[in-house]
């Protein structure tokens, strides 16, 4: 409460505050870390959002900031603002979860040179605006591997058409194509993130036309996906992303990939604070081994035989080692 | 690429489009009960939301579903009253309270899921498919369409309930009159409001219903705005059935066809025609529909109009 | 209801010495403003128990929401631009509603006028700005009336349910604006499914430098003006005010029902396409999927508060813009949900209409 008060004091006076609100940014800086979150949905539900929520909560304990964010419903109108309410309230550090915050955070960057702006999956780099990609398609690219190898047609099952997702996608299809190039693939979308009821369905029509390893991933809708998968039994195979999803596909995921976004961006955050902030755009990747987990399943019913385990063991040292192209540009 | 002809692919079209037509089915059938009696509830998005999200917690609480489904009932219900208030006893205008209804029920919704299982990440049981004795073993379509949970079922079931109350019952006879000429029902010593105030409540009960299966009998967890305007399509549908329990079965089973059509040919690599066409096609085809059938020939005469004793 | 009453009033008045008429409106004005008031305290009051309930701070419905949105200019500039879509689309809703019309299809024709505009804004490179910014605005206005003209027509022509129809048209238009922004007309050098930059040519004019807020603002309350002295000060008004408490009537009177009905349409999509064209040229400059948050459905309320009078469009338009500031501002600094909003929007509709009824009880009694 006290400090709301204090701020809007100190604010009260228009430009003359916007200064006001700069000047204790530079001074107050070690010892009062504030970060900033927008978000393009609700962080209530495993997925995309909550993965920037996780990462915030991650800068306020490890680095003792103060924290908050903003929901934004995928409005564009609205993001410009967001980005000015953090900066002009003193938050150092603002990272807007998703490319589609760039343009905002370019032009409000303009007004704010002293701002650190945080881009998710982008890979922009101008001056304090700095783009942090985790490359999925690397870690989709192996469960294309394991899809070719162990199944007969695969499935994948997106939220909407953007570049996150399709750039997921297009890594798991070339992992498919590196084993067999004519092994069946089928993709839908079900046009929001929201509706469980469509995702659910869409996995069951694509195991009924044959589809033995099926991948969703629509943000809060994906869980429906699972749903769809658990139900067809145990011959349909399924890797869990994002989150652990195990305890509602237990028969069909083969194992885990998880991002550790949280660390990677902790580790961006102590370098900014500390004066060692990055000098390009940040990729993490499956060389990142705290960022990018990618387990398989030791204890579950179904498993990998150790033979795939060891060739895409190979294939993600070759990734990380940048000699495999898993998405085009 | 010809997967599509083939009688597994309609099987299994078939069985999608029933389970994607159960909420559907269950609000449109509830609103033909309102509208009939003369009260046209636009706010059944919001009523639905709220039975999907008291349908999650009260099964999310006590690990029974058909507590859950009561709750859902119980809880569309308690909007209906709401709604049923503000328009019969204050007279006031019904598709503006509608739209607070809506507002109410997706801000609420979202509120309490917000600040009570944000962090849960847990689901509760879904009701399990039941084989029908001889039917499930049909080929191709028991495979598909009787393996369904008993709330897909049961969408036969109020169906036919609907059709007895409305059409062969003195209750159903007095219901639609009100909807017709309520003067005549009050000259006959009858409480038009009584019997508004019964059709709302039956009918966001069902609107309930619907939303509760959203979460108990295919996804087992509330998201924020799980109904994804399905609120909005059962009042197409019944247009689209012209207020009639029978064709709002079909119609929502073909609104349902469509949902699921759609999601197939996706999965067709060849095929490629932009899927929002056939997200478009419901919305297109109900607006055909009402000029083909002429909107105000088959509507209750009285629809949305308050009744005044004076 | 509220007209028949405030008409009854207005015949009343004209005998009367000037002071009293005075003395009278200074009172009408005061009840039209202290009802809504009422309305939206209740509403804010109902706000701030659910929030102590839920472990929140209650009193930060007043102290953030309302209060704390106004803590430098900025923010003020930020609420004045979310309020032109709303003042647009309100003052265009409040001629639909009084000619009985229930356009609930706001959100679509915002759509179908952002699309339209677009369209003009990334087509004519070199134009003038004196040219280029009223034309896509036009365009924008032209898209919108179309979409809610096809409801009106489907109205006059088939007695298609205008309610029905206007939400099938927000799906469609929803719809086509998603394969628009990811097909034909996507930037393809764009990571993000939008459409191309307009022109800064077509960029509607800042209203202050250095901040958001564009002439958009003064267009809106003067429309609101103009709609105003149409409905009330216009035969044409009269008629479409006439159609609307009695069509049969206003037919006898030699009055055009149909052709009424369609204006109203007409206008209030044209106004909502204007708020569509406003958001593209003046505030993010492409075509998006989610360009609207649902100004078309809050609108609604915003018409319905000003009891469907264009002028208190202006202001209902203004508050309904702090309150979704506040409700942004209040997830920031106390992480309440953000979709208390929808919760506040739907009491206050609720509450209005409760006024409404007890204002007319005791005339209805008597």
């Amino acid at each position: 409460m006290e400090s709301r008060v204090f701020r809007r004091a100190v604010l009260m006076g228009g430009m003359a505050g916007v200064l006001a609100g700069l000047l204790p940014a530079g001074k107050a800086w070690a010892e009062d870390l504030k970060m900033g979150l927008l978000v393009p949905g609700s962080v209530s539900e495993e997925g995309w959002n909550r993965i920037g929520y996780n990462a915030l909560k991650g800068v306020q304990e490890q680095l003792g900031a103060t924290i908050s964010y903003v929901e934004l419903q995928q409005n564009p109108a609205s993001f410009e603002k967001a980005f000015y309410d953090y900066a002009s309230q003193g938050y150092q550090v603002i990272l807007g979860h998703g490319f589609e915050f760039q343009d905002a955070a370019l032009s409000v960057a303009e007004d704010y040179p002293e701002t650190w702006f945080l881009i998710s999956s982008s890979d922009i780099h101008e001056g304090r605006v700095i783009g942090l990609h985790t490359d999925t398609s690397q870690p989709f690219y192996l469960m294309g591997v394991i899809a070719a190898k162990m199944g007969k047609k695969a499935g994948l099952v997106g939220g909407m058409e953007i570049p996150p997702i399709q750039q997921a996608f297009e890594g798991f299809k070339n992992g498919v194509r590196s084993v067999d190039p004519d092994f069946p693939i089928s993709e839908a979308y079900i046009g929001n993130f929201t509706d469980t009821t469509a995702a659910k369905e869409a996995a069951l029509s694509m195991i009924a036309q044959g589809a033995d390893f099926v991948l969703p991933n629509a943000s809060g809708a994906t869980v429906g996906g699972y749903q769809g998968i658990a139900e067809s039994g145990a011959d349909v195979r399924t890797f869990s992303i994002f989150s652990d999803f195990t305890p509602v596909a237990p028969d069909n995921i083969l194992g885990l990939y998880v991002a550790d976004y949280a660390q990677g961006v902790v580790e961006v955050v102590r370098g900014i604070r500390d004066g060692a902030p990055p000098e390009a755009n940040v990729v993490f990747g499956l060389k990142d081994e705290k960022v990018m987990q990618f387990t398989f399943r030791e204890d579950g019913p179904v498993a990998v035989p150790d033979a795939i385990k060891a060739e895409v063991a190979e294939v993600a040292a070759q990734i990380a080692a940048g000699n495999i192209q898993t998405h085009s540009n | 690429m010809l997967d599509i002809l083939t009688l597994g692919f309609l099987a299994t079209l078939l069985g999608a489009a029933w389970r994607l037509a159960t909420p559907l089915i269950f609000a449109s059938i509830g609103e033909v009960i309102s509208e009939r009696a003369g009260v046209l509830n636009i706010g059944l998005e919001g009523t639905m939301l709220m039975g999907a999200f008291c349908g999650f917690a009260a099964s999310f609480a006590t690990g029974s579903i058909p507590l859950g489904l009561a709750a859902g009932i119980a809880a569309g219900m308690a909007f209906g009253l709401i709604f049923a208030f503000f328009t019969i006893t204050v007279k006031a205008n019904q598709i503006v309270v509608g739209a607070a209804i809506n507002l109410l029920g997706l801000g609420l919704t979202a509120f309490l899921f917000r600040t009570y299982y944000v962090s849960t990440g847990r689901g509760v049981d879904i009701a399990r498919p039941v084989r029908i004795p001889w039917l499930s073993d049909l080929p191709f379509f028991g495979e598909a369409l009787f393996r369904q949970n008993l709330i897909v079922y049961s969408t036969v079931l109020v169906t036919v309930l609907a059709v007895i109350l409305l059409y062969r019952s003195s209750f159903g006879l007095t219901l639609r009159a009100v909807g017709d000429h309520p003067k005549a029902v009050d000259v006959a010593g009858r409480s038009v409001a009584a019997y508004r105030y019964g059709a709302v409540l039956i009918g966001t009960g069902l609107a309930g219903l619907g939303g509760a299966f959203l979460t108990l009998g295919h996804s087992n967890q509330f998201v924020e705005g799980i109904t994804s305007g399905r609120g909005f399509i059962a009042l197409a549908v019944v247009v689209f059935a012209r207020w009639s329990p029978v064709g709002a079965f079909f119609v929502s089973l073909l609104f349902g066809l469509f949902y699921a059509l759609q999601l197939q040919l996706q999965a067709q690599p060849m095929l490629n025609i932009p899927y929002q066409a056939f997200q478009a096609l419901p919305y297109l085809m109900t607006i055909v529909a009402l000029i083909v059938v002429g909107g105000k020939s088959a509507a209750p005469r009285k629809l949305g109009t308050p009744y005044d004793e004076r | 209801m509220t007209m028949t009453q405030i008409e009854r009033d207005g015949r009343g008045a004209a005998a009367v010495p000037i002071l009293r008429l005075v003395g009278r409106a200074v009172a009408r004005a005061a009840v039209a403003v202290a009802l809504p008031a009422a309305a939206v305290a209740i509403a804010l009051a109902c706000g701030a128990v659910l929030l102590a309930l839920n472990g929140f701070d209650g009193a930060d419905v007043v102290n953030v929401m309302i209060l704390g949105v106004f803590q430098d200019f900025r923010s003020v500039t930020e609420i004045l631009l979310k309020a032109v879509p709303l003042i647009l689309i309100g003052a265009g809703l409040c001629v639909a509603f009084r000619c009985n019309m229930w356009n609930i299809g706001a959100e679509g024709q915002l759509y179908a006028g952002a699309v339209s505009a677009t369209l003009i804004g990334i087509s004519f490179e070199g134009l003038s700005p004196w040219l280029y910014v009223p034309a896509v605005l036009v365009a924008g206005a032209l898209g919108g009336a179309i979409w809610g003209g096809i409801a009106g027509f489907l109205k006059v022509r088939f007695q298609a349910s205008e309610i029905v129809t206007t939400i099938m048209l927000n799906y469609i238009a929803l719809i086509g604006t998603s394969w628009l922004v990811t097909g034909p007309m996507r930037d393809a050098r764009a990571a993000y499914p939008q459409s191309a930059r307009l022109f800064r040519e077509a960029w509607v004019p800042d209203l202050i430098a250095g901040t958001r807020l564009h002439i958009g603002i003064l267009v809106a309350v003067a429309l609101a003006l103009v709609l105003y002295v149409f409905l009330y000060r216009s035969s044409a008004g009269y008629a479409v005010r006439v159609v609307g408490i009695n069509p049969h009537a206003a037919r006898y009177a030699g009055m055009n029902a149909g052709r009424n009905m369609m204006a109203a349409m007409c206008i209030s999509g044209g106004m909502a396409g204007l708020a569509g064209a406003f958001e593209v040229a003046g505030v993010t400059h492409r075509l998006y999927q989610n360009i609207s948050p649902g100004y078309g459905f809050e609108g609604i309320a915003v018409a319905l508060l000003a009891g469907n009078n264009p002028l208190g469009a202006i202001l209902s338009g203004g508050l309904f813009a702090v309150l979704r500031s506040g409700s942004e501002l209040m997830q920031i600094t106390s992480q309440v949900p953000q979709v208390l909003v929808s919760i506040i929007q739907g009491i206050v509709i609720l509450s209005v209409v409760a006024f409404a009824a007890i204002r007319i009880w005791p005339r209805r009694r008597s």
